[in-house]
């Protein structure tokens, strides 16, 4: 680029090869973190991506692992028409609705109580925290004895205070309730660390001048801390209801791929895996993965305009 | 100072893929048992040729100790060695998988060609996949070989239909021996002054014993249960088994478009009946595979257990000092003396394997006395000959040896072909259902029979 100086004299300014413009710099910064994002982006690739594309194109064929023939929409058509299939969706949908509905209210009471302590809010947060940090089928096994017909503890407490007692896993009508009080158990340190994080980020202030204008403690409850937890209940509405349609490790372990007894607690996730891995029946496993797939789609997207939770 | 520090980023990414190359590939000269390929290997016929060898099970490769036994057992090491120095210049390698998903990971191995032998207890649906070598000529042309060698029944229990075959053929050689039993605790049946079964018992006598013990020990004061079975898992084998008992059968076929089930016959039904009356006499819970926690323990309260397997009774026996008080009588036998569920492995050769005589040379060895005297002694394993009633091993437990390979020659065979398949649950759930009070046995067993025959309607 050449410019004409004061005393008519043309200046000459040229670019060092060797040095570098700050746009090359920049690219160059660029294409180093591309090249660090690639092992990852070809794990997602063919470990994630990969397997979606083939177990939808599985959906389309009668196949069990090696012989494969195309039969269209007729693995679709065969779990739509199961009754065994609605069944699990059943169960999936009556377990989860528990789980949410009782797990919810009672940990953001539970984390309530916590905030509201002066001493020891660790400790209780530790303690609450504990089953959620167990692993699901370890709690299961040891569910499996706690709701024991004979043995449990369960059984024992509900005789020591008059109530009758149930068989729990041995019944089809109690095998579910088990599962949710595990589910409850599991899931409620969780919902309480998430509450409590809410609640003690919410302005003090808005108490203060609760107090002035002579609210009661539970008012202020009522009508400053509930309002102002929306946002944390739509967030675990969404992310408890997106975890239990996909449940299926404690029901696996609890009762089987066929979700003993009489199939009471088979979610559609062991139904998947019923169909897919003991029976050799890929096409139908597929199938069915991609039907809950839409389920939870659906449900997820009525759940967002339910709740106004902004993603 | 950027570029200083753009340089130090490239070469830590490059250690960082250099390090997970290394890790993640495979090494071809370790053997999946971490022991080093034996490069000074002996020259001679098998020199330079690997075989892959996938086991399922309680398997160590190292010499470990029981958890059951507190004994020291040896690894399968023993037995590689053992080869290896009958086949000079053969190396065995291992793939230990454990049971939990076997058919899946087999499925999966067999799809990529992983290994060159499998034990395949579900040996029916691979066979059909054309994915493991008919055996016939193997051991038509090899003078050495004789399938007398195995315990009776055992051949014909894994036979299979390849996928283009009419016949049944011979597509794997037993492995692991298994059985089922009725076993019974004596002490119970001496503190109640019962009979103990007999070696073929009826229906009608376990019915009678099983009552009998219900109740108040009128030794011990402690509240006893005739019998007990387990009402979930394996309920469809129990109920097949009663059915057989009184001459009846689950029904017919083997290759899919042939097999006709008879899940309503009035065997099924009246043995499904019979499972609801013996549900009075069992503690709560079995349908949830609960209340037996005692059984094999000296506080033991269930003096009849049905559709028991040898793995987890014998040698959980002796461990807990019970050798002598436990006891065995047969499944329920048809008038011809067949009934129960066959069980165990087969081991199979697959039909891509690169080093099929090598193979083959492994299958005969692995029948071996050698070997299978490993599985019985080291590994808590059951055999599939006959020459193990020879062993000292054997004698020190043969009052439930014995029984054990009586039942070993008698199932039912070949396996019934949907043991792994969807009737199976369907009937396992129809049981649940009927044992819950959800249905009748009646229509329970015709509700087992309509869902099988819609599926199988699909299948094929």
């Amino acid at each position: 680029m050449a410019q004409i100086n004061e005393n008519g004299v043309e200046n000459t300014v040229t670019i060092n090869d060797n040095v570098e413009t700050i746009k090359s710099k920049k690219r160059k910064a660029t294409f180093t973190w591309y090249i660090f994002l690639l092992p990852s982006f070809i794990g997602i690739l063919l470990f994630m991506a990969y397997p979606i594309v083939e177990s939808f194109r599985l959906s389309f064929f009668k196949s069990n692992g090696t012989i494969e023939s195309f039969i269209g929409l007729r693995n679709f058509q065969l779990v739509l028409t199961s009754k065994t299939f609605w069944n699990t969706v059943w169960n999936t949908f009556f377990i989860g609705f528990f789980q949410i509905f009782i797990t919810i209210p009672l940990g953001f009471i539970f984390a309530s109580l916590i905030n509201s302590v002066r001493r020891g809010q660790n400790f209780f947060k530790v303690v609450y925290f504990l089953p959620n940090v167990t692993s699901i089928v370890a709690a299961a096994m040891i569910f499996q004895f706690v709701l024991h017909p004979e043995m449990g503890v369960a059984n024992y407490a509900l005789n020591a205070i008059g109530l009758p007692t149930s068989t729990w896993f041995s019944d089809p009508s109690t095998a579910k309730w088990g599962v949710i009080l595990l589910a409850v158990w599991h899931w409620i340190g969780f919902v309480i660390i998430i509450c409590l994080a809410n609640l003690q980020a919410i302005s003090p202030e808005m108490y203060e001048a609760a107090k002035i204008d002579g609210a009661s403690g539970l008012q202020q409850w009522l009508f400053i801390t509930i309002p102002n937890m929306s946002g944390t209940f739509a967030f675990l509405l969404i992310t408890g209801w997106i975890g239990s349609l996909q449940r299926f490790n404690e029901v696996y372990v609890l009762g089987g791929p066929n979700g003993s007894p009489a199939r009471s607690i088979q979610t559609m996730g062991a139904f998947i895996y019923e169909r897919g891995f003991t029976g050799f029946e890929f096409g139908i496993a597929s199938a069915a993965t991609y039907i809950m797939f839409v389920i939870i789609l659906i449900f997820t997207f009525i759940n967002l305009r339910v709740s106004r939770m902004q993603l | 100072m950027k570029q200083v520090k753009s340089v130090w980023l490239m070469l830590l990414f490059a250690l960082v893929i250099t390090v997970l190359t290394v890790g993640c590939s495979s090494d071809d000269t370790a053997g999946d048992d971490g022991s080093e390929t034996n490069e000074d290997a002996v020259e001679g016929d098998w020199d330079g040729q690997t075989i892959k060898v996938q086991l399922i099970g309680d398997f160590d490769l190292e010499d470990s100790t029981d958890p059951i036994t507190g004994e020291t057992t040896q690894g399968l090491q023993v037995i590689k060695d053992e080869f290896e120095s009958q086949h000079p210049g053969a190396t065995v390698e291992f793939i230990i998988m454990p049971w939990e998903g076997y058919t899946e990971k087999t499925q999966a191995m067999i799809t990529s060609g992983e290994a060159d032998v499998y034990q395949m207890p579900g040996i029916a649906d691979f066979a059909a996949q054309g994915v493991v070598e008919p055996l016939e000529p193997y051991i038509e042309e090899d003078p050495d070989f004789d399938l007398d060698r195995f315990i009776d029944n055992q051949v014909d229990g894994w036979k299979a239909l390849g996928p283009d075959s009419d016949e049944l053929g011979i597509y794997g050689l037993p492995f692991l021996g298994d059985a089922r039993f009725i076993a019974y605790d004596k002490q119970l049946f001496d503190e109640w002054g019962v009979e103990y079964l007999s070696e073929y018992p009826t229906m009608d006598e376990v019915t009678e014993k099983a009552k009998q013990m219900t109740g108040e020990n009128p030794v011990t004061g402690e509240k006893n249960y005739g019998i007990w079975f387990r009402g979930d898992w394996s309920s469809a084998f129990t109920l097949i088994n009663l059915a057989e008992g009184q001459n009846g059968s689950w029904g017919s076929g083997f290759a899919w478009d042939e097999i006709e089930f008879n899940f309503d016959s009035p065997e099924m039904v009246s043995g499904l009946e019979w499972l609801l009356e013996m549900q009075e006499y069992a503690p709560d819970g079995l349908v949830s595979d609960q209340g037996s926690e005692k059984w094999l323990t000296p506080d033991n309260d269930i003096a009849i257990m049905l559709n028991q397997g040898p793995g987890d009774t014998i040698m959980s026996a002796y461990a807990q000092g019970l050798g002598d008080r436990i006891a065995i009588a047969q499944e329920f036998k048809n008038d011809e003396g067949v009934g129960g569920m066959f069980a165990g492995s087969p081991i199979t050769m697959a039909k891509d394997s690169e080093n099929k005589d090598l193979a083959w040379e492994w299958m005969k060895f692995a029948t071996s006395e050698t070997v299978q005297q490993y599985i019985f002694e080291e590994a808590n394993g059951m055999p599939a000959i006959q020459a193990a009633e020879t062993w000292d091993s054997y004698a020190k437990v043969e009052n439930l040896m014995d029984p054990t390979m009586e039942a070993m020659s008698t199932p039912w065979t070949p396996r019934y072909p949907w043991a792994s398949s969807q009737p199976r649950f369907i009937l396992t759930s129809e049981v649940e259902a009927a044992l819950t009070g959800e249905r009748s046995a009646q229509e329970a067993v015709e509700k087992a029979q309509v869902e099988s025959e819609e599926w199988l309607e699909n299948r094929n």
